[in-house]
């Protein structure tokens, strides 16, 4: 049993005018520990295959099966709870919590999970510690740069412990330079951790340090193709 | 966290929130101060009504109030009197000999309410005699028929202090009588009405000139509190079946009507202001949650229920209320207590009020309840005010909320 495992998916918007097929027959299979890009023009339907994927959204056709589970039939509170304990989100827009500081950031997560104090704030240091920001945990998100505030988001993500992480465009709101980054950290907690990233990009330096890249075109699988590491911290 | 969060969140727009929280705490503060201004009113009223003449219950013979003639006296009356003293929870009384009739000066005459009592006992349960604005309240050898009367009376008779007054009434068997009296003391009231009817002489005097033996029609009686007032009223009900026994709300309805539509009032008045509280709050609210809408998407996307955001909101809600809510309360009961001690002198209002029977320095009061009510009105006004706001929270499509096209 595949980690991911996505068969015939379908989303069609039906908006006023005509029907919009964003995301059209998709049948992939996404194993433990990969690091995949999900890459395409846009428009091309990323964000709504990754957010079919992160039961955000109900697939007008097909399925979905997380870990076995069929999430197109859970219930709106038990989907909520499946995201909060199997899926790591992160954001093009860091979406931080303004008030709280990078480590209550990291800390909420565990909180809604029920985790005790003491435990949460030892998980969120170590996490801040691994993505690099262990100087800045007391810090504001407004005190942060883009860089700095979307490693705060890997570090939430990664707090709940959860079976996978999806990124959308994570990088598209940095420069090159501290995208490749970002990149390279989360490939190092591919490594170090065993996390399976599930990140949708168009950049060209971040699609060469994916693992497995699956182009989409109108919504459809175009290519799926794996590379080797190699070009990992070429920057 | 949740809390530290909404706490948190309730400051992001400063000026919105303090703008809520402080009309929240004037329209409190506005509404307790004139609340207790009103209460301070009805309650001066009650009081002095009670220690003017009514005291807080009277025991009269049965048909006494319809028939207000010298033979309706109560049977036993002075046995009744010396029982009552001992029963538990009063703290004196006093046993009233009243006589209808007549007041004369050489240029005019009036109907009064000859009102005969011991003084040393009469002084335990009403207080005419601090009221006294010339001469004493029935002084040692004060001479034959001493007599004390009302500025008003004195006024309308044309009589000073120690000016004679002749007062005739008829006496047990019918036949008119007259006395002469001599003023040895002037009182002044709130209640000019009971000023220009009520005149007061020794009970021994009276019983001499009526030529009877010791009688007495009103049985006055001051319990310990005003708070133990209903039991006692009861125990002496229970005691004197065949007696016509009433309490001062029995007495005076309409002063006891007043004393409530005061309390009645200021709640009416606060429930207007927690009223248009409510739109303020639910707008700002409104801003609030529509402004964080990625936010508050994002939240529900990384695992937090829908009722927990809906908590939030609510809290964030009754947070900022509650703020503008104690406030407004300490600052309405600092006022209170303050303008309590301090009296608010109505005298140039006074012609006016005495005739309501009001003391002309006002003490604002409010009571302990309204203090324990208020905080629930806040926090259910609060909760009213959160439910548009949290509704459109509930309706979040985070997909929606956090999509940057
Ligand atoms: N809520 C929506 N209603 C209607 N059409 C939508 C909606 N969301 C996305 N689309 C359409 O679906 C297609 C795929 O969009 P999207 O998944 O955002 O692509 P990408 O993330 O690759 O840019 C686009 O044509 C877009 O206009
Ligand atoms: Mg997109």
């Amino acid at each position: 049993m595949s980690l991911i495992e996505l068969h015939d998916l379908c989303k069609t918007y039906n908006t006023a005018a005509v029907p919009v097929r964003a995301v059209r027959n998709v049948s992939l299979q996404i194993e433990k520990q990969e690091f995949t890009a999900i890459v395409g023009p846009s428009g091309s339907g990323k964000t709504t295959l990754l957010n079919l994927i992160g039961g955000l959204d109900k697939p007008t056709g097909g399925s979905i099966f997380v870990e076995g589970k069929d999430i197109a039939t859970l219930k709106a509170n038990d989907l909520i709870d499946f995201r909060l304990h199997h899926i790591g989100f992160v954001f093009q827009a860091y979406n931080l919590i303004p008030v709280f500081t990078a480590k209550e950031n990291v800390e909420f997560i565990m909180l809604l999970q029920g985790v005790s104090k003491a435990k949460r704030e030892q998980r969120a240091l170590e996490l801040l510690e691994s993505v690099g920001l262990g100087d800045r945990v007391n810090s504001f998100p407004t005190q942060l740069s883009g860089g700095q505030q979307q490693r705060v988001a890997v570090a939430r993500a990664l707090a709940s412990r959860p079976s996978f992480v999806l990124a959308d465009e994570p990088t598209a709101n940095l420069d090159s330079h501290t995208a490749g980054a970002l990149l390279d950290m989360m490939a190092q907690l591919n490594r170090e951790f065993e996390m399976t990233f599930i990140f949708s990009t168009h950049d060209p330096r971040v699609i060469k340090r994916a693992h497995r890249v699956v182009t989409l075109e109108d919504g459809a699988v175009k290519s799926d193709i794996r590379q080797n590491e190699a070009a990992e911290g070429t920057e | 966290m949740i809390l530290s969060l909404a706490w948190k969140n309730i400051w992001r727009n400063k000026k919105r929130s303090l703008i809520i929280i402080v009309a929240t705490a004037l329209g409190l503060w506005g509404s307790l101060l004139s609340g207790a201004i009103w209460m301070g009113w009805g309650e001066s009223m009650v009081d002095t009504a009670i220690s003017r003449d009514l005291a807080h219950i009277q025991i009269h013979k049965p048909g006494y109030a319809q028939n207000k003639e010298i033979i309706n006296y109560i049977p036993d009356g002075f046995q009744i009197l010396k029982e009552t003293q001992n029963l538990p929870g009063i703290a004196a009384v006093s046993g009233r000999t009243l006589v209808e009739g007549m007041a004369a000066s050489p240029t005019s005459t009036f109907g009064v309410k000859i009102v005969g009592i011991v003084p040393a006992q009469a002084k335990t349960v009403t207080d005419i005699y601090k009221r006294l604005i010339e001469g004493e309240y029935f002084p040692d050898g004060g001479g034959r028929n001493p007599v004390v009367i009302g500025r008003k009376l004195a006024d309308r008779l044309g009589l000073k202090l120690h000016s004679k007054i002749v007062l005739s009434f008829q006496d047990l068997d019918g036949s008119l009588n007259y006395a002469a009296g001599k003023i040895v003391g002037i009182y002044k009231t709130e209640s000019s009405l009971f000023d220009q009817s009520n005149v007061f002489m020794r009970q021994a005097d009276l019983f001499r000139l009526l030529n009877t033996k010791p009688l007495i029609h009103e049985i006055a009686i001051r319990a310990e509190s005003a708070r133990i007032m209903p039991q006692v009223y009861a125990a002496v009900k229970a005691n004197y079946p065949q007696l016509a026994v009433h309490s001062w709300k029995e007495l005076a309805p309409e002063v006891a009507y007043t004393s409530a539509a005061m309390e009645a009032f200021t709640y009416i008045f606060i429930g207007i202001i927690l009223f248009a509280l409510l739109f303020g709050i639910t707008n700002t609210m409104l801003m609030a949650v529509i402004e964080r809408f990625r936010e508050l998407g994002v939240l529900i996307a990384v695992g937090m229920k829908k009722g927990r955001v809906f908590t939030m909101i609510l809290l964030e809600t009754i947070l900022l209320s509650i703020t503008g809510g104690v406030a407004g309360i300490v600052i309405g009961a600092i006022s209170i207590v303050y303008l309590a001690h301090a009296g608010i002198d109505l005298t140039a209002l006074a012609s006016g009020m005495e005739t309501f029977g009001a003391s002309t320095v006002l003490r604002p009061f409010l009571p302990l309840d309204m203090y324990i009510a208020l905080p629930i009105m806040i926090v259910i006004t609060a909760s009213l005010s959160a439910v548009l706001p949290a509704w459109k929270v509930i309706h979040i499509q985070p997909s929606e909320a956090i999509r940057t096209y």
